[in-house]
């Protein structure tokens, strides 16, 4: 990757000696702003293009205070460390002469120990190649308190307070992810366009799960490495009315974990069992998953004639995996069903998945009359999985016989799933268009019995399940000046077969969207949706209603020039309600009530300070939080900062202060809170 | 119909599509007439001289679509009326024409392209938002189409401004810092999936193209994820629960589904997700961490109960 860095910056430093001096860039280098800026207050397009170069970099430095609190919650959620940074690095290169290409453009961002750093490249050449490389390198880190047995509920019978262990954490990982993306078209803008295309994604890294025994599960360390490679190919033919992609490609799998431990472990049950202490000796756990997949993909959209538009996509892939696993591990461990206990256990498995997958799809929009536009739109999507598997399991005994088991279990999935919609949208005048439709989704599925108790080697039980859903759609777009855009949305459901209990069953959904340019230089936005489903029967009971608004602003006075001010306020609640039984007493129901209250805000505020000396320092304030309430309450707050200096014509010096502080009030352990201070120049060109 | 019928349809259709010429239209006596860009740049001389760099500019080289030396009356129509007058309201505007008439516009070129395969399935051709609400055409390559992180998420964030929202919380993915894209899993133009989800592949959800370890296929599946997707547990744009769950805590994911005893009497009821064993003690700490014991919640390879 060093020499990944090198590239990006030389490539660019070298060609600048063809380069003309450029007007320097405004330095907003870090915040994403979600507000479009006005159509009429951008710059209009000028003839800036004369030079080859273009582009700026930003490198700099970052100071990381504390953190407070949990440190692994602050890996977990921020992860932004400390020492030198190439923040963002953006060129773009033309060549006049359109030898090896028209135009490059190169793009860096987060480079120096950042957890998230990405690189890409895009080249073209006017009717020869369009080429484009990506590549991301992503940090999951996870160390957040998750165990069994934390200590905040009713002892068991037997259970003492202090044998809870209570910040250990059961579930963690601290991996990383690399994608790579590269597609490269040949004679784009030609009627047949070949195309290659290469896509890898791999995860590696360590970390903490649960090796689980009968009545007890002990935390052991585990290693990660997966890798999916994908190849794919094809050709797009371009007509006049008519459009054809053809694509093979192929896919490669492999994934491999270890678990492991070599110490005495007494997991999470510290009392005994029929007066034995259950332990955790050794272990060695190793899958070895290996996949392929073979699949072709055909897409079609034509115009036969001036009032039809058709689009038409078939595919059909044929994943496979093969599984190896292995695990010998020692310690004392129970057989429930036998009450014996044994020292010693060794597994061999041997398993096989496919999945024959076809899904199509075909639509077709008509322009009836000059105001009636009818869209129809069929789906379909369907796989079988059909697994097996042999198991060779031997334990072993203190003072008996070692018993050997081989089992063989087979199973699947089955699933088929239907759409089809109809739509028509009626232009009531020029500044009203009214739609209503009605979409029929349906499907069936066979999947393997859901009882959670079925042991390896039972004999595979199945359940089918039903999906039916009948929706009317409605719309409304009104436009009555050209400022103001009103959008509705609706949708309303009474299904009479559903897949499962918080399936949407009898729905409503509803969104209103507006959005309103005052002046050039200043808009607001609103957003309001709402879901509410019900699944009356019996033995469900179940209701729940989301519920999400949000308003926002973005106001720009000459340009933003002295003044810019962006801010975003959402609410968004959700309740959902379901009985559910008690698994030890079935007769005893219980109701689920989850509640979620949350506000989320952010601003930046944008200042140009008078200038001195013929320079305009700008001064930017904002931020952001998240406060909800309800069954998982959290706050969670992002101020920051921002001073920016002009040092010259290609020049600007950058500072910037956040700070990042989360707080539970029922998990206190889990808060954090940190400063950052990042000062550094951007360079442009 | 007989097969003779059929036969004389398809054979209608098919001559359109193989020998049509799209946008060929023949213009109305007193209509408007074509004048060439060279006209169009005497008053429009920046914009002329910027549309020189856009890729559109090949419109204007380009024969088959029969505008060639007419890049500019390509979209904004025949414009010998607009150069007498100089009135603005003698000029095609896409911009502020319906929706459904800009996309037209657009559609004349684009419309068969591998990109707007889904466009008839997607949300944003049924909700009247048009091209010209996320492409500025005449600005640069960035302002036309956007590859930059920041500013793809900029230009939906504009509109979805709650989905936005919901990337404010702890946990999500790394959109704000730019490390991602709204358009790494959704494609904006439509797409076979719902709610314009990219597909991985051929046809498997967008979200397998990073998360290839949850692909499968398994030797014993977790049926939600096939049926329902990811997001019948998760919450991709932001969420309070670490692993991204669409609830605080994993019990309450778990359990609203687990936890169905069917009803032959009552069709409805008659969903799958079957009721845990009687040793999970819900009363006991120890049993309301599903994902602690069933660590291959996703699907296991080696597990029945996803345990391994």
């Amino acid at each position: 990757m060093k020499s990944l860095i090198f590239l990006l910056i030389a490539v660019p430093a070298l060609a600048q000696q063809a380069a003309a001096p450029a007007a320097p860039q405004s330095g907003k280098p870090e915040e994403a702003k979600p507000a479009a800026k006005s159509e009429a207050a951008a710059p209009s397009p000028s003839p800036a293009a004369e030079q080859n170069i273009t582009g700026n970099v930003d490198i700099g430095y970052r100071w990381v205070s504390g953190p407070g609190g949990n440190f692994n919650a602050y890996r977990s959620v921020v992860n932004l460390g400390e020492g030198p940074k190439l923040f963002g690095l953006d060129f773009t290169i033309l060549d006049p002469k359109r030898r090896l290409f028209d135009r490059l453009d190169i793009r860096g961002n987060n480079w120096g120990g950042d957890p998230y750093n990405t690189a890409r490249l895009d080249a073209r050449k006017e009717r020869v190649y369009n080429f484009s490389f990506d590549y991301r390198n992503i940090a999951f880190f996870n160390f957040l308190p998750s165990y069994a047995n934390p200590g905040d509920g009713p002892l068991l019978p037997g259970q003492s307070p202090a044998s809870l262990p209570v910040f250990l954490n059961q579930r963690s990982f601290d991996t990383r992810r690399r994608l790579i993306d590269t597609e490269l078209d040949l004679r784009p803008g030609t009627r047949v366009i070949p195309y290659l295309a290469y896509a890898h994604n791999s995860g590696r890294g360590t970390g903490i799960t649960d090796f689980v025994s009968t009545s007890n599960e002990y935390p052991v360390g585990t290693r990660m490495r997966d890798k999916t490679d994908v190849f794919r190919g094809g050709v797009r033919i371009e007509l006049n009315r008519f459009h054809v992609t053809l694509e093979q490609g192929g896919t490669t799998f492999k994934d491999d974990q270890e678990l492991f431990n070599a110490q005495r472990n007494s997991g999470n049950r510290s009392t005994t069992l029929l007066g034995q202490q259950l332990f955790l000796t050794n272990l060695n756990q190793a899958y070895g998953i290996r996949g392929d997949s073979i699949y072709s993909k055909v897409l079609v959209t034509a115009n036969p004639v001036d009032r039809v538009d058709l689009y038409g996509q078939f595919l059909y892939s044929q994943p496979r995996t093969d599984t190896s696993y292995a695990q010998i591990d020692s310690g004392n461990f129970v057989l429930l069903n036998t009450l014996r206990f044994f020292n010693g256990q060794q597994d061999l498995l041997a398993a096989e998945a496919k999945q024959p997958h076809t899904s199509g799809s075909f639509g077709a929009e008509v322009r009836l009359t000059r105001r009636l536009r009818v869209i129809e739109s069929w789906v379909t999507d369907r796989y079988h999985n059909a697994s097996s598997a042999l198991l060779s399991e031997q334990l072993f005994f203190a003072a008996s016989p070692a018993d050997l088991t081989r089992a063989f279990s087979a199973t699947g999935l089955v699933f088929n799933y239907n759409q089809q919609q109809v739509d028509a949208l009626f232009d009531v005048t020029s500044k009203v268009t009214l739609r209503g439709g009605y979409r029929y989704v349906w499907g069936d599925a066979k999947v393997r019995a859901s009882s959670l108790a079925a042991s390896f080697g039972q004999p595979a039980d199945f359940e089918n399940g039903e999906m039916r859903r009948h929706v009317g759609l409605a719309g409304l777009n009104l436009r009555p000046v050209q400022k103001l855009n009103v959008n509705l949305d609706y949708e309303a459901s009474s299904g009479d077969r559903t897949y499962f209990r918080t399936s949407l069953q009898d729905y409503h959904r509803a969104r209103a969207r507006a959005r309103y340019q005052l002046r050039d230089d200043l808009s607001f936005g609103a957003v309001f949706t709402v879901l509410d489903n019900q699944n009356p029967a019996p033995t469900v009971n179940y209701a729940f209603r989301s519920r999400d608004a949000s308003l926002s602003v973005n106001w720009n006075p000459r340009g933003g020039k002295r003044f810019g001010l962006l801010g975003e306020y959402s609410r968004a609640t959700v309740a959902s309600d379901i009985d559910y039984p008690l698994p030890s007493a079935l007769n005893v129901r219980e109701r689920s009530l989850y509640r979620e209250n949350a506000h989320t805000a952010s601003a930046l505020m944008d200042i140009g300070l008078p200038a001195v000396s013929g320079v305009t320092p700008r001064i930017s304030l904002g931020g952001s939080f998240f406060v909800s309430s309800g069954s998982g309450p959290m706050r969670y707050y992002q101020p920051l900062g921002r001073f920016s200096l002009p040092l010259g014509k290609h020049v600007e010096w950058n500072s910037e202060w956040r700070w990042y502080g989360l707080s539970e009030p029922f998990f206190l352990y889990e808060g954090f809170r940190t400063h950052h201070f990042m000062t550094g120049l951007r360079l442009s060109m | 119909m007989t097969a003779l019928g059929l036969g004389a349809v398809a054979l209608v259709f098919s001559s359109g599509i193989l020998f049509g010429r799209q946008g060929e239209q023949k213009a109305p006596a007193g209509a408007p007439a074509y004048v060439g860009s060279e006209t169009c740049q005497t008053c429009h001389e920046d914009i002329s001289k910027a549309f020189e760099k856009n890729p559109h500019a090949v419109v204007g080289k380009d024969k088959r679509r029969g505008f060639e030396t007419k890049a500019c009356e390509s979209c904004h129509g025949p414009g010998s009326k607009h150069a007498e007058s100089a009135s603005a309201g003698d000029i095609i505007n896409p911009s502020k024409l319906k929706a459904a008439e800009g996309d037209a516009v657009c559609l004349k070129c684009h419309l068969n392209q591998p990109t707007h395969a889904g466009r008839l399935r997607g949300g944003h051709a049924r909700n009247q938002v048009s091209c010209t609400a996320c492409h500025s055409i005449h600005k640069g390559m960035e302002a036309l189409r956007p590859v930059a992180k920041r500013a793809i998420n900029e230009r939906c964030g504009a509109c979805h401004t709650s989905v936005w929202a919901e990337f404010r919380r702890p946990y999500k993915h790394f959109l704000p810092e730019g490390a991602m894209a709204c358009t790494d899993c959704h494609n904006p133009h439509g797409s076979f999936l719902a709610n314009s989800i990219r597909t991985a592949s051929a046809n498997e959800p967008g979200c397998f193209k990073c998360h290839g370890d949850k692909r499968g296929p398994f030797t014993f599946e977790h049926a939600p994820m096939r049926l329902e997707g990811c997001r019948a547990c998760h919450e991709p744009h932001g969420s309070a629960n670490p692993h991204m769950l669409t609830r605080a805590e994993v019990r309450f994911v778990c359990l609203e589904c687990h936890a169905n005893i069917a009803n032959p009497a009552t069709a409805r009821a008659g969903v799958l997700g079957g009721v845990p064993p009687a040793i999970h003690d819900l009363r006991s700490p120890r049993f309301r961490n599903c994902t602690i014991c069933h660590v291959k919640v996703h699907g296991s390879y080696v597990n029945r109960s996803l345990l391994r």
